[in-house]
């Protein structure tokens, strides 16, 4: 097996306080009744329509049984979401609102990309932008997204315009992959602690479950990092899948990761590649934070740079504007696969996930200006995201906080277990909604399924203004919090379980 | 089904260090048969798509399309074969059981999922085994479906007619989109108000809808539907498209294998929605052409029709959820009167059925002595909370592009289960505040894009009728929509829906795409939609093109005859 050299594990970015590796005992309850993605998960084997469905309001006389567990769905995983968007922060109208690191924005470049979507060149209108087009992408797109993935992934030849295909966001991608890849009950591998709404995007409509590869944050065994994920975990993780009779058709992996906002070594990710190779698995490759890793010398390889893929026809890459280009709310993703039959199969759902012409044209424009995005958005990207980075990290660690971060991506994965006494997910929720008290909105690892209590996400990528003040709330509350552990938390209606990016 | 990933993993020490290079022949003959099976379909394409032939070689082009599929079936067993073998021949071995009959595995059970009931064409087994196996079955049942519903489609995207650039290109009149108004709507959506970056459009939006959105849609609802009250914002939510909301509406009101009524014929796209995702039937309740006692007009609904179907298909044990309602009507143009309105959903609540009604046609009634009524402008609703109203921007305004439908119902409850269907249903912010500046412009809708439109359908709908006259041809006679629905029949000899098909088939030899009845789940063959809302020149030459087709099958039919008298 390949072990990452000793020097990346020590070099500067991996920002893992000292505390964190004394800190490591495991101290991991299953004490979580009325934790809500632990019942999430309970239940999606059995829907849909299946009898015990009394969690889902069982009196109610309009949806059917599995529109009833969407329901819940909707309402469980948007409450944190809703309580932020009543009283959101506003520096000048509600000074006193809540402040956001939980949602994975970044709030850093709205000034160079409002400039940029201006341009005269993006008001293009014309009848076959109005009109019933390919439903896989306006050709002029996926040429574009083919050429702006040779580039920016290093693949070894010119990548594809006939094996892209064009959504409306990583959310339909994933669904629609799980449709087409599973049947119904069937399972993907997935690492955690990992971006929890893919649980809700291949479940919705595909009714696809997750199996879930534990990792932990102690170094152990021939590991060099916390949640070092291996090829042993994974055969482990497989076997206990299969020995639970689930069906597990492929492995999603997320790199750069979400929320470690760590990076696979090329090593790591052909060895990853070899493994469903070997069960004939599926691979789907998200990587939405690609041009998002602003230390260079993390060195981040796309999956689409190696030089050969064990399993092309099994290897299906995501990639979107959400992340790299701070724009979650233009929804526009897209796949990357070799195997037509997917890529048609896929395309024959994007009736249901399909794109307005016009900002398919605005897409092309953008993807398209490579001087632009060279010489301006990305280096000003980096910088800003580096500085944001800094602050909070120097931040966590003049609280003697430990914390994970390797340079990729708009978060911090923070290590808040010496705030926990017990040690267990039910503080960890106290803990989360003392945050949100102070009005500071935080992920909490549940809902990455993170197997340890006491990890939490910040999302650093949002203008300093707000970012101190976010982290000023989230002081008083841990310096408030060391004394007053065990009182008893304030009666709450808000459900937790942010599920966004 | 296939066993392969039931096999327990082997631990990685174990890995066996090289196979004997004599056995790693199967991915190259699996790549030399992808070659031949794309060698064999170009030339299939080229022998099938010239242009002006006779009726012989007409019939010989049938031959050759049937010879193609029997090739195509073997070709593909061929590659599953290969395909099971390429990627078992892997440095890591893994027993696999079975291997050999995988493919004919897939095979028998894909036939089995085609034997289901089916709007649209049948499809041949050895259409199915185009599809690999590194699908899912239900992926493979999707693909299958798309390619069958949407072949002739992609060969009209890639071959479009063009005045200058392609003269022999393909001109649809089967695909139901408004192209008369091309001009204003371009102009329109090119104002300065539509160009609006903030920083709240680029960010997460309320999956629902942006706020300023769904606000809009309610207050255009209210104006457009003479809503009897203010709508309420908070019963709107917004998607990619009716189809979208169609689907998510379909999840949460049925659970898999339960079932809605709708009124035959009816828009094939709601069959393809209900299935792809949320695996939910379409009972047809099937209207007849022919006026009787009973049947005062051609394709009259009546509650008596409702009532039996819906009790013949609980007789089957179906479990039926809703009614679908298209008003204006999808394919036949005619509008529902308040009254029949009433009755149908007085029908719907004493049997508990929800109520989807697509209004998605309510701005494109062009005859000026009919008068539309939504079912939102009634002062009381009998279900209320069971009745759901769709409306979107395709066809009234002719941006099927642009993706956006939206949702209008009283129930809260249904609210928030499509709702959660906002991640993957979406619709960028960019657009959503388009559209927004589209709808408040009431002025302009009113006084410039509306009349404009109606008049525009006017023309383009006596020009063709005027033509269908001309030629003697049966149609329905509408006051709605973007197409007329025709009688065909007395081209069909006999009056089947494989004859049907054939002469679909021959207007598509002569690059002119229709729609035809069995699409619309119609009881009787011979019927067919020509959309007519397109450019007169466009239209003139549609027409020509299909006046020749009638033409050469009229002669066929004559000489199809005198054979038969010859034989006797």
């Amino acid at each position: 097996m390949f072990t990452l050299p000793q020097k990346d594990f020590s070099a500067p970015t991996t920002c893992l306080g000292p505390t964190c590796m004394q800190d490591l005992g495991s101290s991991h309850g299953d004490d979580l009744e009325g934790e809500c993605s632990r019942k999430l998960d309970q239940k999606l084997p059995e829907l849909p329509g299946v009898g015990d469905s009394a969690m889902f309001s069982p009196d109610t006389s309009y949806l059917s049984s599995r529109g009833r567990m969407i329901k819940w769905f909707w309402d469980s995983a948007e409450e944190g979401y809703r309580t932020y968007h009543m009283d959101e922060y506003d520096e000048n109208k509600n000074p006193s609102g809540i402040i956001n690191l939980g949602v994975s924005e970044n709030k850093l470049c709205f000034d160079l990309l409002s400039w940029r979507l201006s341009q005269s060149d993006m008001q293009r209108v014309e009848p076959s932008l109005l009109q019933y087009a390919d439903w896989r992408g306006h050709l002029f797109l996926r040429e574009e997204v083919a050429k702006f993935l040779s580039f920016y992934c290093k693949s070894p030849a010119p990548l594809r315009p006939e094996n892209v295909v064009v959504l409306n966001g990583g959310a339909s991608l994933f669904s629609a992959l799980a449709t087409v890849l599973c049947e119904a009950g069937e399972a993907f591998l997935i690492p955690t602690p990992y971006y929890g709404a893919i649980t809700q995007h291949v479940c919705l409509y595909g009714n696809v479950r997750l199996a879930y590869v534990y990792l932990d944050s102690e170094v152990t065994g021939l590991d060099t990092r916390p949640f070092q994920l291996t090829v042993e975990k994974l055969e482990m993780a497989l076997r206990e899948a299969h020995s639970e009779g689930v069906k597990v058709k492929g492995l999603i992996l997320i790199n750069p990761q979400n929320p470690l906002g760590d990076i696979y070594s090329p090593e790591e990710l052909q060895e990853y590649l070899v493994f469903a190779k070997r069960h004939k698995l599926h691979v789907i490759v998200d990587e939405v934070y690609m041009l998002s890793v602003f230390e260079e010398s993390v060195g981040y390889r796309s999956v689409l740079s190696l030089e050969r893929l064990p399993d092309p026809q099994r290897t299906h890459v995501m990639w979107a504007t959400s992340k790299d280009f701070g724009m979650s709310g233009l929804r526009f993703g897209t796949l990357y696969t070799e195997n037509q039959d997917v890529a048609t199969a896929v395309a024959s759902l994007c009736r249901y996930h399909g794109l307005s012409g016009l900002v398919q044209y605005q897409m092309a424009q953008l993807l398209r200006d490579r001087d632009w995005i060279n010489q301006v958005y990305l280096p000003e990207n980096h910088a800003r995201l580096k500085a944001a980075h800094t602050y909070v990290s120097e931040e966590l660690r003049a609280l003697g906080i430990p914390f994970l971060s390797r340079g990729a991506g708009f978060f911090i994965w923070v290590d808040l277990r010496k705030y926990l006494p017990k040690g267990t997910f039910e503080e960890e929720m106290l803990l989360w909604r003392r945050f949100l008290d102070n009005k500071v909105l935080l992920s909490f690892g549940k809902a990455f399924e993170c197997k340890e209590p006491g990890w939490f996400r910040f999302v650093f990528s949002d203008q300093a203004h707000r970012l101190c003040l976010g982290m000023q709330r989230v002081r008083q509350v841990l310096a408030g919090k060391s004394q007053v552990a065990e009182d008893p938390a304030p009666s709450q209606s808000q459900e937790p379980s942010d599920q966004r990016r | 089904m296939s066993h392969w990933s039931d096999t327990l993993p082997v631990p990685s020490g174990q890995r066996r260090d090289q196979v004997p290079r004599g056995h790693s022949i199967y991915p190259q003959l699996l790549e030399i048969t992808l070659h031949l099976r794309q060698a064999m379909r170009e030339h299939f394409v080229q022998l099938t798509s010239r242009q002006g032939l006779s009726l012989e070689e007409r019939r010989h082009t049938q031959a050759i399309r049937e010879k193609e599929a029997l090739l195509s079936c073997l070709i593909c067993r061929m590659i599953n074969l290969l395909q099971s073998e390429a990627t078992s021949d892997l440095e890591l071995q893994v027993p696999l059981p079975s291997e050999d009959s995988r493919g004919d595995v897939r095979y028998g059970q894909r036939a089995q999922l085609s034997g289901q009931p089916d709007p649209v064409p049948q499809l041949s087994d050895c259409e199915a085994a185009f599809v690999s196996r590194d699908l899912s079955n239900r992926g493979i049942d999707i693909s299958v479906f798309y390619q069958s519903s949407f072949q002739d489609y992609n060969a009209y995207q890639k071959d479009k007619y063009h005045k200058d650039k392609n003269t022999l290109g393909f001109i649809n009149l089967g695909t139901s989109e408004n192209k008369l108004c091309m001009d204003l709507m371009t102009e329109r959506l090119q104002e300065r108000d539509m160009n609006c970056i903030e920083d709240a459009l680029l960010q997460y939006p309320d999956w629902r809808g942006q706020p300023f959105l769904r606000e809009e849609v309610a207050r255009f609802l209210t104006y457009y539907c003479r809503a009897s009250t203010q709508l309420d914002p908070e019963n709107v939510v917004v998607l990619n498209g009716c189809c979208s909301v169609f689907s998510a509406l379909a999840m949460v009101l049925c659970d898999p294998g339960e079932a809605f009524l709708v009124p035959a014929p009816f828009y094939g796209g709601f069959a393809f929605s209900s299935r792809l995702y949320a695996k939910v039937e379409l009972i047809p309740v099937y209207l007849e052409s022919e006026v009787t006692v009973t049947n005062t007009q051609p394709f009259q609904l009546t509650v008596d029709k409702l009532e039996e179907a819906l009790l013949e298909a609980r007789f089957e044990g179906k479990k039926v959820r809703g009614l679908v309602l298209i008003n204006p009507q999808n394919p036949v143009g005619d509008i529902y009167s308040p009254d029949s309105l009433m009755k149908y959903l007085e029908f719907a609540k004493r049997y508990n059925l929800h109520v989807i009604i697509d209004e998605i046609y309510m701005l494109s009634v062009f005859d000026e002595s009919v008068t539309f009524h939504s079912v939102l402008s009634m002062k009381s609703l009998p279900d209320r909370n069971r009745t759901h109203v769709i409306w979107g921007t395709s066809k009234d305004f002719g941006i099927s592009g642009f993706r956006f439908g939206a949702l209008y119902t009283h129930n809260k409850e249904v609210v928030s289960a499509v709702s959660a269907f906002g991640y993957l249903h979406s619709i960028s912010g960019i657009a959503q505040h388009k559209l927004c500046q589209l709808l408040q412009n009431t002025e302009w809708i009113d006084k410039v894009y509306l009349p404009t439109n109606c008049y525009r359908l006017q023309e383009a709908h006596k020009y063709i009728t005027a033509k269908l006259k001309a030629l003697e041809i049966p149609f329905h006679n509408s006051s709605s929509g973007l197409y007329v629905w025709i009688n065909l029949k007395k081209y069909l000899d006999p009056c089947t829906f494989e004859e049907e098909r054939l002469l679909y088939c021959r207007f598509l030899d002569n690059k002119l795409l229709l729609s035809r009845g069995k699409a619309y789940m119609c009881k009787e063959p011979g019927w067919f939609c020509l959309i007519f809302a397109d450019e007169l020149p466009r239209l003139k030459l549609a027409m020509r093109r299909f006046c020749d087709v009638l033409q050469e099958q009229k002669e066929a039919l004559i000489v199809k005859q005198l054979e038969d008298a010859m034989r006797e």
